[in-house]
Order: C-alpha cells, then structure tokens, then sequence
C-alpha cells in the first residue's frame, strides 16, 4: 500500500520563495481552483472505471468456482450498477454548461461516487475474506490493496475523498482480519490502518501540492491579465509623455523666440545675482555681449556704486521674500560707462517646494521716456507762463479801466470793456483747465487734504458764485439744514467742483429760478446736491457727459459758455477724494447733479 | 501781525507792461510806496536802498529767477528778515499750495487782479508774526 508518490512532497520551497508563492497565489480565484480539482478528477473517471470493470471482472471469474455464485453475481451486478451510475455522472458532468459556477456540487456527486466505488470493494474484502485456498486469500489482498492505493493519484485533488473512499475499503477488511482468530491474520489487521494512515498522509500532502499548482496557475494567469494591462497603461503612458515632451519642445521654442524677439530685455540670475542667460535686447541695452556677462553678478557689474534702488541690502531683502518687485527703477551701467535709466520687473521662480530656481527681470530702458517727462513738465510749464504773462496784463489793464482809477469811462467804452475781460477770463479758465487734466491724467496731481466744515465749504461756494449767478439773474439757496460733519478734502479742489456745478446749474437755469443746495449724510458718507430748472440734460449725452470736451451741442455752447472740461475735471477730483459723481432728473424738470465723500468719522452728527 | 501797516512794496518784474499794471494798481488802488525793479542782478541793492516793507518776487525772471534772488536775499545782512511773496505765472492759484514751504510769507498767481492785489498784500502782511 505504500507508493512513490510522496516525491514532490520533498520539493519542499524555501521560505522566502514560499511566502512569495502564498502572497501570488493568493491572488487566485478560489472558485476557479475548486472547478480545477472537480475537472481533475473527473478527468481520472474513465480509467478509474475500466479498472473497476476490469479487475471486477477477473475477479468475479477468480471467485465463480469457488464462493456462492449467486453472491458473487450480486457482487458482480453491484460493480456494474456503481459503474454505470458513475459513467451517467461522468457523461453528465462532461455535457455540463456550470462546470465553474456548480463546482462545488459537482464535487459531492463525485464524493458519493467514489463512496459507492469504495463500498464495492469493502463489500468484497468483508465477504469473501478469508478464502478456502491460501492462493486466493493472496489474490484477494492483493486486489484490495491495489484498489484502494490506486485511489492515491485518482484522487490526489481531494484527500478527504480518498480517505472516504480508501476508508470504506479496508474497513471491513480489517474487521474481518481483527476477528478470525489467526495470528497473522491479527497482525494484518494492525498494520492494514497504519498503511492506511500513511496512504491518507500522503494524498494529504499530494493534494497540497496539487492545491498549490492550481492557485499558482490561476495566480498566473490573474498576473498576466494584470501584466497586459499595465503593459497597456505603460504604453499609452509613454504615448502621454511623448506628447507632452513635443508640447513641451514646442513651447519651449516658442519662449525662446519669445524672449529672442521680444523687444524688452529679458535676463536670468540666481540668488547671487550672478547672470545665467539673457536676450538680445538685453546685449542692446547694455551695450555686452551675453557670454560676456554670463557668471557675472549683476549687482557689481550692472549698477553703478551710487545706485541708490537696487542695492545688495535690497537685493537680500527681495531673495528673502520672494516676491515679484514692479516698476522698479534704478540706473545701468553700460558696457561703455554709459549710464541708462531702466524700469524692472522682477520676478522670482519657485519650484514646488518654495524654493528659488532662479530670478527673472524684464527691463526697458526709459531714459528717453524719463526725458520725454522731463521736457514735456518743462514745455507745460512754459507754456503755463508764456500764455499767462500776457493775460496778466490784458485783464489787469481791463480791470484797471472798469474801476475807475484811471479815469471814468463811459457807459459803452465800461460794457466793451467788460466784454473784454470776461473773454480773457474765458481763456484763463480754459488755460487753467487744460493744465488741471493733464496734470490729473498723467498722474501727477497732488492733493492737499485738510479737514473743513461742510457748513463753511457750502457757504464760501455760494459767495464765490454769487456775481456768476447774477449775470443770469439767477438766484443761488441752500435747502434744508446743513449738517454739522467734516470732510477730509482738499478745499480748494472740492470749492473748484462746487464753482464748476454751481455755475453750469446757473447758466441752463432760466432766469428767475433758483439754483437749490441741499445736503445730507448717509452712512458716514456726505451728499451734496445741486438743482437747476434747466431744460435737463438731452439723452444721447448723457453717457459722455463726464468726457473730456463733451458738449451738448455747440450753440449751446457759444451760447453760454465753458470749455467742456469743467465736469471731466470734476469727477476726476471727486474720485481722487474717494468720492462719487453723478447726476439725476429731477422731477419736475431740471437736472440735480450730486456727489459724496467720506466725512470724517469722529464728528459725524446729523 | 507787524504793529505798522503795510506802506512800502519792492516789486521785482521784467516784464514791463506787468510792472505798470502794478504800479497803478498799488498805488492808485492800494495807495502804497511803490519800488519797480525790471533787472534781478541788480535788485539786492534796489531793495537795500529802498528799504520796503515786503518784497513781491516774479517766479521766472530771465539771468536770475526769483528762488534764486530769494536765496541772496536770505545771505545778505539787511535782508534776511525781509518777508518776501512770490508772484507766478507758473502755476494757477490752485496749484500754489505746492509753491509754499521755501520760507516765503505768501505766493500769488497770475494773472492778478489789480483791484485785489493791495487788499491780497495785506491780507499777507497781517499774518505775519
């Protein structure tokens, strides 16, 4: 009863190599691995059964003579019955479509099987044992022992079913050995379970071996699924990167040119200021050559010692922070000692970690502009006084005239020359108007804030206008209350707004009517309005009412005067005292222009 | 405020149609003691010989402009305690406020008034310590 079979049992792994194998194994499907072993031992089916019918039958010859004959055809018919049956579950299980999903039952059947197989030959060891004739007793133990050994590799994909099957074998053999009352026959019965033991320890570790084979392949074939996939994401991955590279090539000439082209200079430095790359119009603006400057600091090299803006304290100061700087403007030395006023941005590059790659600056030489600026004040300021040299003396000799110390003038010779002087007037207001916006415009426009009483502010700017508003015969009232608040404004840029509105109210307003002040606080916010019972503001004006020389239309204009600045002057004020402009219709007709500013917070009372 | 009042102005301007507006203005209107000096290089001593009360500067003067007088004036005995007020064609009134802070008394812009020019001085001369 024992067999060679135990051989791979020896093979046994190494322990790293074992728990690689559990750790890929266990990524087989269990239920894969159990159709496996139900397939395997099927497959052994039709041998299995052309032994049983084989042996059966030289059996049942070997023992006709000498048994009862009608217990060996019983014997004989139960081989063919067992046999049958077994070959109806063997056609059934082949022909099955759930071999995967009914494994599991399929093994019962076959377990039932193999009981039934076990149960004819236990059947013949217990009844025809022991025999007339020492040969055929030799016959019958023989045959026993080979049946239920053979059972070890039909049956190595389950052992339970070969410890069943074997079991149901030498069980009643062993049994019927026990009690003969032989000596010998004693001492088979002892060594028959042993063997037995041995048998079922074997197919034990034969059914591991096989156990493991299965879950390796499955294991196997789960890794090449996975392998094929990833070989796949692996090749679409290198596609992805592929194309990122060329998008990366591309942009990266496309940023060569860009800086190649660009008319600003462009230079790269690290954190020592030392120079890495630069443009052309860098070289252009400095007069160097690129390798000329490259491994240079661009502290030392490029500004000269008294550079009062960027120094090596604010170069530390600006590594530390790594902020971008803008507009800075310092002075370069050029390669031929030459200095050039530049304007830098300067930017620094930082990785994902924070840290400083490198620090990049854009800089355009503005010396040119910067004179430009120059020249331009110089020329405004000339020109402010060349135009109003002459002014001085035409409406200071106008004015002298119109009062009398120089003797009386008649009535018509006073009227013309009152028409004189308020034209010069005109062109004086619209000198000073010119000048305002372009101060205001090309940002060069200081405030001078204070704090005034609202009260006062109203107050002096009907008084300023009053003579204006007569020349209309227009009346000039304050309605309502004034309430006792502050402003932080400059008085003499807010009295110039109230002197614009105020006058544009009285000069649409028609004669008689009053041109009506009231004011307000709301919400730390003062509201000054200024009503007149003009013809109102025509619609398609209205959008480009606050624009530079923006006119209703032009006899109007001629009409009543003014140089179509007055407003655009106004809002630019009131936006640079953080206020708001605007206007309205009033009902009734009319227009109310209104504006608000923040009053002072600490002596707000309405 | 000067316990005096404002009697003798020096004003220096090269332009003379401006410095007969001036004149008429303040001595007709303002009734003062007038001194016209058109040359700036030769001022210090008109001023020093007509001992004004208040000296009116012209801003932009060709050879000398009026910070630059203002400045000998400030380095010459005699005159360094001598209020000064500027008079500009330079910049609107609005703008004069930048002007101040060089140590003058007053600025004024062009172009003046004549009626208000003697009343404009005064004004000035009375908010002097």
């Amino acid at each position: 009863m024992t067999s060679g079979s135990a051989a791979p049992v020896d093979l046994a792994p190494t322990r790293n190599a074992s728990a690689r194998t559990e750790d890929v194994s266990g990524r087989a499907d269990p239920q894969r691995v159990l159709a496996d072993r139900v397939d395997q031992l099927y497959s052994q089916m039709p041998l299995g059964m052309s032994a049983h019918l084989l042996i059966g039958g030289i059996a049942t010859y070997e023992l006709w003579d000498e048994r009862s004959r009608d217990l060996v055809l019983f014997w004989w018919g139960l081989v063919l019955l067992v046999t049958a049956a077994r070959a109806v579950l063997y056609f059934g299980y082949r022909a099955s479509a759930s071999k995967l999903v009914e494994a599991a039952q399929w093994m019962r059947w076959l377990a039932i099987s193999a009981l039934a197989g076990g149960v004819t030959w236990g059947f013949a060891g217990a009844v025809f044992f022991p025999s007339h004739t020492d040969e055929q007793q030799v016959f019958l133990a023989f045959l026993l022992a080979g049946v239920a050994s053979a059972g070890i590799p039909a049956y190595a994909a389950s052992w339970p079913m070969f410890a069943m099957y074997a079991g149901v074998i030498v069980l009643p053999f062993t049994y019927v050995l026990a009690n003969f009352g032989n000596r010998l026959f004693t001492e088979i019965a002892v060594l028959v379970p042993i063997f037995y033991l041995i048998n079922v320890g074997i197919a034990h570790r034969l059914n591991r071996v096989f156990l493991s084979g299965y879950r390796l392949r499955h294991a196997y074939d789960r890794l090449t699924e996975d392998h094929t996939l990833l070989n796949k994401q692996l090749e679409q991955q290198i596609e992805n990167l592929l194309e990122a590279r060329q998008e990366v090539e591309a942009s990266g000439r496309k940023l060569k040119l860009f800086a190649e082209r660009a008319p600003i200079s462009v230079i790269e430095m690290d954190a020592k200021s030392t120079i890495l790359e630069m443009n052309p119009a860098a070289e252009h603006m400095l007069g160097y050559s690129t390798p000329e400057l490259i491994g240079r600091s661009a502290l030392h090299t490029l500004f000269p010692a008294d550079e009062a803006t960027i120094t090596p304290g604010w170069w530390a100061q600006f590594v530390a922070r790594k902020a971008p700087a803008n507009r800075v403007r310092a002075r370069c030395l050029r390669r031929d000692g030459l200095e050039v006023d530049v304007e830098f941005t300067i930017t620094p590059l930082v990785n994902e970690a924070g840290d400083l790659v490198s620090i990049i600056a854009q800089c355009q030489d503005i010396t040119q502009q910067l004179e430009a600026e120059r020249l331009k004040k110089e020329f405004t300021s000339t020109l402010s006084h060349e135009l109003r040299t002459p002014l001085t003396s035409i409406i200071g000799s106008l004015q002298l005239v119109n009062s009398g110390v120089v003797g009386d003038a008649s009535g018509e010779v006073s009227e013309l020359v009152g028409v004189a002087e308020r034209n010069a007037q005109r062109l004086l207001d619209l000198i000073n108007d010119l000048l305002d916006i372009d101060k205001i415009e090309s940002g060069k426009f200081a405030l001078l804030p204070e704090s005034v009483r609202l009260g006062d502010l109203v107050q002096e700017s009907l008084v300023l206008n009053k003579s204006f508003a007569d020349r209309f015969r227009v009346g000039l009232e304050v309605r309502g209350e004034v309430p006792d608040v502050r402003l932080h404004v400059d008085r003499k840029r807010l009295m110039q707004v109230m002197t614009n509105l105020l006058s544009n109210a009285a000069k649409f307003s028609p004669e008689g009517s009053a041109v009506e002040v009231s004011t307000r606080c709301i919400d730390g916010q003062v509201r000054v309005e200024i009503s007149d019972r003009g013809p109102g503001i025509p619609d398609d004006f209205r959008p480009r009412i606050f624009t530079r020389f923006a006119q209703a239309d032009s006899t109007t204009t001629r009409h009543k005067g003014g140089t179509g600045l007055g407003l655009a002057i106004c809002k630019r004020l009131i936006e640079l005292m953080n206020g708001r402009i605007g206007f309205d219709q009033r009902p009734g007709g009319g227009t109310t222009f209104h504006f608000e500013l923040p009053a002072l917070a600490d002596v707000t009372a309405t | 405020m000067p316990e005096r009042p404002l009697q003798r102005i020096c004003y220096v301007e090269d332009d003379d149609d401006i410095q007969r507006i001036a004149r008429l203005a303040l001595e007709r209107v303002g009734k003062m003691e007038v001194s016209i000096i058109g040359d700036p290089t030769l001022a210090l001593d008109g001023i020093l010989a007509f001992k004004p009360d208040l000296v009116l500067l012209d801003w932009m003067m060709p050879v000398m402009d009026g910070p630059t007088l203002f400045k000998r004036m400030r380095e010459t005995d005699g005159l360094r305690e001598m209020p000064v007020v500027f008079i500009t064609a330079k910049a609107s009134p609005r703008e004069l406020d930048e002007l101040r802070g060089m140590g003058a008394a007053g600025v004024l812009s062009k172009p003046f008034s004549p009626k208000d020019l003697p009343e404009q001085l005064r004004a000035i001369w009375r908010s002097l310590p």
